[in-house]
């Protein structure tokens, strides 16, 4: 039973997810303060290899995670600072941060004598539960059989949905999203606000990227993250910048990157590539329908998303 | 009404010698003013008039130059709105604050320290229902904002005042916004209010609203008090002079003889506006050749959606617009252009003039599509900087340097170039708005000089605009807009300051005061 | 929050300034990048070094150098043009790759009995064709239906990517070499359809890139529609007074983008490649031409010089490991340059000043509804 296609794929998706789970949490909370990150796939390979390069030499894996989310959100400041203070253009930024942070990465995965590439990991995330409870039928494996950060990730998902949608906290990021000039009559200090959930952002960003080195893959190449810091922008779009939403449709995505195999083993016949496609389609698609008419506005982004705010301007 | 001599309670608000003024310019001079505890209190004034600021101050918005405010009775600072509010004074403004994907509920809530880090949309979604029912007020709590009408999103303004029980309240132009049966349900609430003990402070130009609702008026001109009185007392043409002074400029040209033909004839014009509210509405005016042709009124009248319904910017929702007798209702504008519309629009950097591109683009933005401007597809630089330099000279434009950003020029200036474009291009009809706003005084001689000489070449001129001196100095024939409509028309000799300021505070000629 | 200094917009930066920013961001990045290769232990003079002597040291190197700067001015182009007129095109490499397609499909099939030049212009035209074609798919919904262009672009780009490799590496399509076995290659482009080469690898694509930034500028600054365009860029209420369809304009501009960068496309593909090799294809040319175009500040005709130095640094990447550097260090400058430049941006816009005196409010009057 807990060999099927179907569960062997089920519990695929959600190991193949969790990266883009957070990833994709971290940059609705960027996004829901106004400000849009591009640079998430820059920070999820500095967060995987800073990971990797903590946990190599410590042995530790949550100073890995640490270290991860540190490396992360530190990336992100630089974003901050362009997007906030400076008020340039947050694509530009956001991309050559990308650009940055991926030569970085690279970088130091291959500097120095001792390089990091190819050596396995020192230690990997496993689960935590007994393999008795693993074997449960259906129940095991999808309840009992995750690692511990996959099981962070679910907490990580209710706390940003419960903070987003019933804390006042939560309200006043999502003011700032909407319309800073009146979020700051309120008395809301819009500055402070987006740096924080930038650098939080950055931060789920690297910790997605060290859940592919810490947990996914065996050792340290370029890239073992592939575009998910790409197809995690796009995720944001499909799940309405709600982290309840972002959950499901990053296992759908994380089934997706398995889904090859798993067709080969059923015998249908879909290339990769094209399945590769889905997500970016999807989210044009979502794109298309959310610009137009009412709907699309109770569906839609923060209003403000993108665009410089400057205190003089009333 | 308290029981007690009044000299024993102290007002809500008094402000004594107040000044408040921006980069040199006084907003408000040496203002006196007092609010009782319980009264509706009306202020009432032209544009620019200083109300709004004094609003603000009493806001906390702005701090007073010099002055004291007292707030029952004991001297008070504020050093923002927020700390008003917390003192109990609250503000609606003409823009409102609200965050249109948010609903009701959470935008009452936001910024309010007394909500709890826990939000309970319930909780606030109750409390937010229990106030519109007490001041019969009616709103949907988990509307979002968007969703609805600009009347419904003023109350949601109104009640995050009383969320956190501002004693208080200043309400600026609040009708602007308003259908007639939503302007009564405001009345009715601030009514209530009042009653309550609370104290109001209602910005208007409107003389019948102010008639209607408040218990006194204080009117303010060019920032000063001329004149405070219990509205029972008051006769509205003593106010209207008042808004609009005595000592005018008489107009000193001479009448132009030879008027000709119509050319702008305007029917039954509606225009929306933004909101979708018939800005423009059922509108007629002929201006003949030769002729100027002048409409005064508070801004928020329907100028814009007129001024850019019959240039082609907005659509004309129904009527028409003739052009020497065809029919260009519905035309593009660089069709409009070509058939000869000018237009000096208000927005003189923000639409008239391109802000980055220098001096001599600018001069040539209504023409380069002709020679000697471009031959086929290529300019000519040469032509754009033979004709700038003519324009330059001519209208005396100052501060232009080559390939220097036209917006670093100062406000006159750019109003030069902007009238020598506009008057230099082929036209017959020149439509102005408000053409020597914030102008110094050569400019604004400059200004009317060209306006007068366009007259005199024939062409058919309408002016809109909120100053009368101008109007009346320029005009052969006045009209005023209200609400969208023309409320009187009157040939220039028989036009008094009196008489356009009752018209364009609502005062209909039929009515008795 | 309390300033301790003023921002100011400023009025006209001066000229020096506009120059010195991006070439401060360069030597800035270059620091950086010192720092970075000192700090793991590297030689940075030698390192640099070898950059430079690899990338303009030798005719071949130079040779080498430009045939990588030549999609840079096109996707720098494509990225300038859109940008200026606040179109955000980022979709540079998804059009590159379409335009690589589509180019690779006229390339294959023409008969090897079409005389050169017609066969040339076809494929390089094809490929403008597609890019434009690709970028229609964002413009239209933009202009349209007032879809945000920043994700419908990004994502096209992943859209293309996929689209390309399947026609290669995941099918056999008519693109993909049938007589390759060993591993999945693209089918090569007839003969009389390819670019000739006339300095080592570097070909004619070179002059056409160069034409097309020509072009570019001269439109731009000398004809009514580049003045049009300026207008636009400049203010789209001031464009619309002036009679001009905006929207149609904007349209235009984002299909000239397109077709700019699947021209980048089009002369890989039957230049230096030959075929249609989504390996190389697959080099963030899109991304890089943004950083061009951004450090070139929007100049069509700036972009040649920066397309260069970037096509430097590209060149000499793989020459870094050699001498046991990453290639990934030219990435490293790459981002940083951008980094500096976007930074320094800020400086050429606005003025920074210690304040006399507590800057005052602005006045009430300018919240009145107005226009």
């Amino acid at each position: 039973m807990n060999d099927s296609v179907v569960m062997l794929t089920i519990v695929a998706a959600i190991g193949l997810g969790t990266p883009l789970v957070f990833a994709t949490v971290g940059e609705i909370l960027t996004e829901r303060s106004g400000i849009l990150n591009l640079g998430v796939q820059g920070m999820m390979l500095i967060g995987a290899v800073m990971g990797f390069w903590a946990t190599f030499q410590t042995g530790s894996l949550w100073l890995g995670v640490i270290v991860a989310m540190i490396a992360g959100a530190a990336l992100s400041v630089i974003h901050a600072f362009n997007s906030v203070t400076l008020r340039v253009s947050q694509i530009v930024s956001g991309l050559a941060l990308t650009i940055f942070g991926t030569g970085l990465a690279i970088f130091i995965g291959r500097a120095g004598s001792d390089a990091l590439v190819g050596r396995p990991s020192r230690a990997i995330f496993e689960s935590i539960f007994p393999q008795s409870l693993i074997d449960i039928p259906i129940v095991g494996p999808l309840i009992f059989g995750h690692d511990a950060l996959i099981y962070l990730s679910w907490v990580v998902v209710g706390v940003a949905s419960y903070y987003l949608f019933h804390t006042r906290p939560g309200l006043t990021v999502r003011a700032v999203g909407e319309d800073p000039a009146s979020a700051e009559s309120a008395g809301i200090n819009v500055t402070r606000v987006r740096y924080i959930h930038v650098m939080l952002g950055g931060a789920l960003a690297g910790l997605g990227g060290a859940y592919f080195s810490l947990a996914l893959v065996p050792s340290w190449q370029d890239n073992p993250i592939g575009s998910a810091g790409w197809i995690a922008i796009a995720l944001v779009i499909l799940a309405s910048w709600r982290p309840w939403r972002a959950l499901w449709v990053a296992y759908l995505f994380g089934a997706a990157g398995r889904i090859n195999f798993t067709f080969q083993t059923l015998q249908i016949n879909i290339p990769a590539n094209l399945l590769a496609m889905l997500p970016f389609i999807l989210a044009i698609v979502a794109m298309l329908i959310l610009a137009s008419g009412k709907r699309g506005r109770l569906l839609g982004a923060p209003e403000a998303l993108g665009i410089p705010y400057s205190r003089e301007e009333r | 009404m308290p029981d007690r001599p009044e000299s024993e309670i102290p007002p809500a608000v008094e402000l004594r010698n107040i000044d408040k003024s921006f980069y040199g310019v006084f907003a408000n001079a040496d203002v006196d003013f007092s609010l009782a505890r319980g009264e509706v209190h009306a202020l009432l004034g032209e544009n620019g008039a200083g109300k709004s600021t004094l609003c603000s101050v009493i806001a906390g918005l702005y701090r007073p130059d010099s002055g004291d405010m007292l707030l029952d009775g004991k001297p008070t600072v504020f050093k923002s709105p927020k700390d008003a509010l917390a003192a109990g004074v609250g503000m609606v403004y003409q823009h409102f604050r609200l965050i249109s994907n948010l609903t009701v509920a959470e935008n009452i809530a936001l910024g309010n320290p007394e909500v709890g880090l826990r939000l309970s949309q319930s909780e606030l979604e109750a409390d937010a229902k229990e106030l519109g029912e007490r001041y019969d007020f009616p709103v949907d709590p988990t509307a979002r904002i968007w969703q609805l009408s600009v009347g419904q999103q003023q109350r949601v303004e109104i009640l995050k005042l009383l969320y956190r029980d501002a004693r208080i309240l200043i309400l600026d132009e609040p009708t602007a916004v308003l259908t007639p049966q939503e302007g009564e349900a405001l009345f009715r609430a601030m009514r209530i209010l009042a009653g309550e003990g609370r104290s109001l402070i209602f910005v208007s130009h409107k003389l019948h609203e102010v008639k209607a609702v408040s218990d006194r008026v204080t009117v303010l001109r060019e920032g000063r008090v001329v004149g405070a009185a219990e509205t029972a007392d008051a006769e509205p043409r003593d106010l209207a002079r008042m808004m609009v002074g005595k000592d005018l400029v008489l107009p000193t040209r001479a009448p132009n003889e030879s008027i000709g033909e119509p050319v702008l004839v305007v029917k039954d014009l509606v225009v929306e506006d933004d909101r979708g509210l018939d800005a423009v509405d059922g509108l007629s005016i002929t201006v003949n050749a030769g002729e100027i042709v002048g409409i005064a009124g508070v801004s928020g009248n329907g100028q814009r959606e007129l001024a850019q319904g019959i240039v082609g910017l907005m659509k004309v929702k129904s009527g028409s617009v003739h052009l020497s007798g065809s029919d260009v209702t519905s035309l593009s504008v660089l069709r409009k252009i070509k058939l000869g519309i000018a237009y000096v629009p208000q927005s003189r950097l923000g639409m008239g003039l391109a802000p980055g591109l220098d001096t001599d683009d600018n001069l040539a933005l209504k023409q380069y599509r002709e020679p000697p401007f471009s031959k086929g597809p290529m300019l000519s630089a040469k032509a754009f900087q033979t004709k700038a330099a003519e324009l330059i000279e001519a209208f005396d434009v100052r501060g232009v340097r080559p390939g220097l950003p036209i917006r670093l020029l100062s406000g006159g200036n750019l109003q030069k170039a902007l009238i020598a474009r506009e008057v230099t291009q082929d036209h017959c009809v020149m439509i102005a708005r408000s053409p020597t706003r914030g102008l110094d005084v050569g400019a604004t001689a400059t200004v009317r000089d060209e306006l007068l000489a366009e007259r005199d070449r024939g062409i058919a001129v309408l002016l809109i605009s909120q100053d009368l001196d101008e109007l009346l100095a320029l005009s052969d024939r006045l009209l005023v807009i209200y609400e969208g409509q023309i409320a009187g028309d009157m040939p220039a000799s028989e036009a008094t300051a009196e008489r356009l300021g009752l018209l364009m505070a609502g005062q209909r000629e039929d009515q008795s005061a | 929050m309390s300033r301790r200094f003023i921002v100011e917009p400023r009025g006209l930066a001066p000229w020096w300034l506009k120059l010195l920013i991006p070439i401060g961001s360069v030597i800035a990045a270059l620091a950086l990048g010192a720092l970075f290769l000192a700090i793991t232990g590297n030689d940075w003079v030698e390192v640099y070094t070898k950059m430079a002597d690899t990338a303009f040291g030798s005719g071949r190197g130079f040779a080498e150098t430009l045939v990588s700067s030549t999609p840079l001015i096109l996707t720098g182009v494509a990225a300038a043009i859109a940008f200026k007129m606040l179109v955000w095109n980022i979709g540079g490499e998804g059009q590159l790759m379409f335009g690589a397609i589509a180019a690779a499909g006229v390339g294959i099939w023409l008969s090897s009995s079409t005389p050169a030049v017609i066969a040339v212009i076809a494929v390089v035209l094809a490929g403008a064709v597609g890019g434009a074609f690709w970028a229609s798919l964002a413009a239209v919904p933009k202009v349209y239906l007032g879809t945000n262009e920043i994700i419908t672009t990004l994502m096209l780009n992943f859209i293309a990517l996929n689209l390309m490799q399947y026609l290669v590496l995941g099918s056999f399509s008519p693109w993909r070499d049938p007589e390759a076995t060993q591993f999945p290659q693209g089918r090569p482009i007839i003969d009389n359809a390819r670019l000739p080469e006339f300095f080592h690898r570097l070909d004619w694509g070179l002059f056409i890139a160069i034409a097309v930034a020509i072009v570019a500028w001269f439109v731009i600054s000398k004809t009514r529609s580049g003045f049009e365009y300026r207008i636009v860029g400049d203010s789209f209420d001031t464009a619309r007074y002036v009679g001009i369809k905006v929207p149609r304009k904007v349209l235009s501009v984002f299909l000239a983008s397109g077709a700019a960068a699947g021209l980048a496309g089009s002369i890989l593909v039957v230049g230096i490649l030959g075929k249609m090799d989504p390996r190389s294809l697959d080099l963030g040319l899109g991304f890089t031409g943004i950083i061009v175009a951004a450090l070139a500040r929007l100049n069509p005709i700036a972009i040649i010089p920066v397309a260069i130095l970037m096509g430097a640094l590209n060149n000499a990447g793989p020459a870094l490991q050699s001498i046991g550097v990453p290639s990934a260090t030219v990435k490293i400058l790459q981002g940083a340059i951008l980094i500096f430049a976007v930074a320094g941006e800020f400086l050429i816009m606005n003025r920074i000043k210690r304040p006399k005196r507590v800057a005052d409010d602005v006045p009430a009057e300018a919240e009145v509804s107005s226009a």
